[in-house]
C-alpha cells in the first residue's frame, strides 16, 4: 500500500513539474464543449438538449486521448520494468497509475464541469446528475482504457488502432452516463442510469488491472 | 476431451483432421440449407401482420444468433490461449474474427432491410441495434490488431486479451431486448415459459440456424487450414532465401578465388 501511496505521488508530480499533456487534455476538453455550440448553432432549445451529451463526448475524448501517454513513457524508458523487478506487483502498479490518471484528468474535468454546463446551457437544477454522473463515469474511462492503452505499448505505436479498440469499449459508459442527464431532462429519472454506470465502476476495477498487467508483459516478451 | 485437445495440438494433425472433415460439414450445411430455404420461403405461412416480410427473420436471427455465439467461441478459445497457452486456440480466434464480423454485418443490414416497410425507418438507436453495432466494431478492432503485430504470436495473445475485455458485451446485447423497453422485439425464442413463435416458423429457424452453425463450422475448418498453409508457405520461402543467399556467397566466393 506504501508503494501505492509513492507511485501516485510520484505521477502526480511529475504531470504538475513535467508534462503539458494534462494540462492540454484539459485544455481539449473545454475546447471540444466550445465546439459544439459553433457547430449546431447558438439556439438556446437544441442546446439544452445536448448539453449532458456534448460535455460527455468532451470528457470521453479528453480521457481517451490523454490514457495513451498514461503507460508509454514509462514503458519505454524502462522504469515500468525496473518496478517490477524491484518486486512490485504489476496490478497495484496498474491502479496506481489508473487514480493519478483520474486525479489529473477525471477529476479536473469533474471540477470546470458546472462551469461549462453553464456556457453550453444546462440547466442548473439538472447539475447534480452531470457531477454524479461523471464523478462515477470518468474513473470507469480511465479503468476501462487503460488496458487498450497498455496494448498500444505492446503493439510499440499509439494512434489511430488504439482509438479504434479502445472506442467500442467505453461506449457503454457513454451511453449511460449521457443517458442519465437525457432521461432526467426528459422528466424520467436518470436514476436507472446512474445504477447501471454504478455497476460498471466496480467490474472494471475487479477485471481491467489483471486484464492491463497480462497486456504489458506481452509487450515485454 | 483431454486426449483430443493433445491430439490437435499439432498443427499438421489438425491440418489433416480438418481436411477430412470439412466436406461433410460442408455437405450438412448444404443440406440443412436446402431444407431451411425451401421451409423458409415456400413452406410456411405469411405472417398475418407483417405478411411475406416475415422471411427476412429466417436469415436475420440465425445471423444474430452466429455473431452472439461466435464472439462467445472466440471468448473462450482466448481463455484457452492465454491459460492453457493451446496453439490452436489462436489459430482458431484468428480464423473466427471474419466470419463473426460478416454474420453480425448481415445481421445489421437484413434488420435494417427489414425495418424500413416495417418500423418506416432504416435505422434506429435501440439498445438492441446499438450493442450489436458495438459488437461489430469490436469485431473490427480484433482483426485490425491481430494484424498490426508483425510477431504472429504476440498479436494472437493481444487479439485474446482484448476478446476478453470486449466479452461484457454479449450479456448486454442478449438482455438488451428485456432490460429497455425499445422498438427491437423482445425474445420470443429462448426465453422463460417456452417459445411463443408458431412451430410452421420454428422448423425452418431451426434449420437455417443449423445451416449457419455448420458453415461456420467447415469455413473455420477451410480458413485455418489456409492460415497453416500460409504459415509453411512463409517457412519455406525464408528457408528458399537461405539456400539462395548461400548459392550467392559460395559463387562469389569462387569468383573471388
Amino acid at each position: 500500500m506504501k508503494n501505492f501511496y509513492i507511485l501516485v505521488k510520484r505521477d502526480l508530480k511529475l504531470a504538475i513539474n513535467g508534462s503539458t499533456d494534462t494540462v492540454a487534455a484539459i485544455l481539449f476538453y473545454i475546447l471540444a464543449i466550445v465546439v459544439f455550440p459553433l457547430s449546431i448553432g447558438t439556439d438556446a432549445n437544441i442546446l439544452t438538449k445536448i448539453s449532458g451529451g456534448a460535455i460527455w463526448i468532451a470528457a470521453l475524448f479528453s480521457s481517451l486521448l490523454s490514457l495513451d501517454r498514461v503507460l508509454r513513457s514509462d514503458f519505454e524508458d524502462g522504469s515500468l520494468e525496473q518496478m517490477v523487478l524491484s518486486g512490485m506487483s504489476m496490478e497495484l502498479i496498474i491502479l496506481a497509475k489508473c487514480f493519478s490518471h483520474w486525479i489529473t484528468n477525471g477529476l479536473p474535468i469533474v471540477i470546470i464541469s458546472p462551469i461549462l454546463s453553464i456556457i453550453i446551457g444546462l440547466d442548473s437544477s439538472y447539475l447534480w446528475i452531470l457531477l454524479v454522473s461523471l464523478l462515477i463515469g470518468t474513473p470507469s474511462l480511465t479503468l476501462i482504457g487503460i488496458t487498450p492503452a497498455a496494448l498500444s505499448c505492446a503493439i510499440g505505436k499509439g494512434g489511430v488502432l488504439t482509438v479504434m479498440i479502445m472506442l467500442p469499449l467505453m461506449l457503454p459508459v457513454l451511453i449511460f452516463g449521457a443517458g442519465a442527464i437525457e432521461a432526467e431532462l426528459l422528466g424520467m429519472g436518470g436514476l436507472g442510469h446512474m445504477y447501471a454506470l454504478g455497476a460498471i465502476l466496480p467490474i472494471s476495477l475487479l477485471i481491467s488491472p489483471f486484464i492491463a498487467s497480462k497486456a504489458i508483459r506481452l509487450g515485454w516478451e | 476431451m483431454s486426449l483430443f485437445f493433445n491430439f490437435l495440438a499439432n498443427p499438421s494433425r489438425y491440418r489433416k483432421f480438418a481436411e477430412n472433415v470439412y466436406p461433410y460439414t460442408l455437405l450438412i450445411m448444404f443440406i440443412m440449407l436446402i431444407v431451411g430455404l425451401w421451409y423458409g420461403l415456400y413452406n410456411s405461412p405469411p405472417d398475418y401482420q407483417q405478411g411475406e416480410m416475415v422471411r427476412i427473420m429466417y436469415v436475420h436471427v440465425p445471423a444474430a444468433w452466429m455473431s452472439l455465439m461466435i464472439y462467445f467461441c472466440m471468448t473462450i478459445l482466448s481463455l484457452f490461449s492465454l491459460i492453457l497457452k493451446h496453439p490452436l486456440a489462436d489459430l482458431l480466434t484468428k480464423c473466427s474474427a471474419p466470419i463473426g464480423a460478416s454474420f453480425t454485418m448481415i445481421a445489421l443490414v437484413t434488420g435494417s432491410i427489414w425495418g424500413k416497410p416495417t418500423w418506416g425507418t432504416w435505422w434506429v438507436w435501440d439498445a438492441r441495434l446499438t450493442s450489436v453495432f458495438i459488437l461489430f466494431l469490436i469485431y473490427l478492432g480484433h482483426i485490425a490488431l491481430v494484424n498490426v503485430f508483425e510477431d504472429e504470436v504476440k498479436g494472437a495473445k493481444a487479439a485474446a486479451i482484448l476478446t476478453l475485455l470486449g466479452a461484457f458485451n454479449l450479456p448486454i446485447i442478449k438482455f438488451s431486448v428485456d432490460w429497455w423497453n425499445t422498438l427491437h422485439q423482445p425474445a420470443s425464442i429462448m426465453k422463460i415459459g417456452g417459445p411463443s413463435i408458431h412451430i410452421d416458423m420454428m422448423v425452418p429457424l431451426i434449420f437455417m440456424a443449423l445451416a449457419f452453425l455448420f458453415y461456420y463450422i467447415s469455413f473455420l475448418l477451410i480458413n485455418s487450414q489456409a492460415e497453416i498453409y500460409k504459415k509453411r508457405l512463409k517457412k519455406t520461402y525464408i528457408n528458399n532465401i537461405e539456400i539462395h543467399k548461400n548459392q550467392i556467397l559460395n559463387n562469389s566466393r569462387k569468383y573471388n578465388e
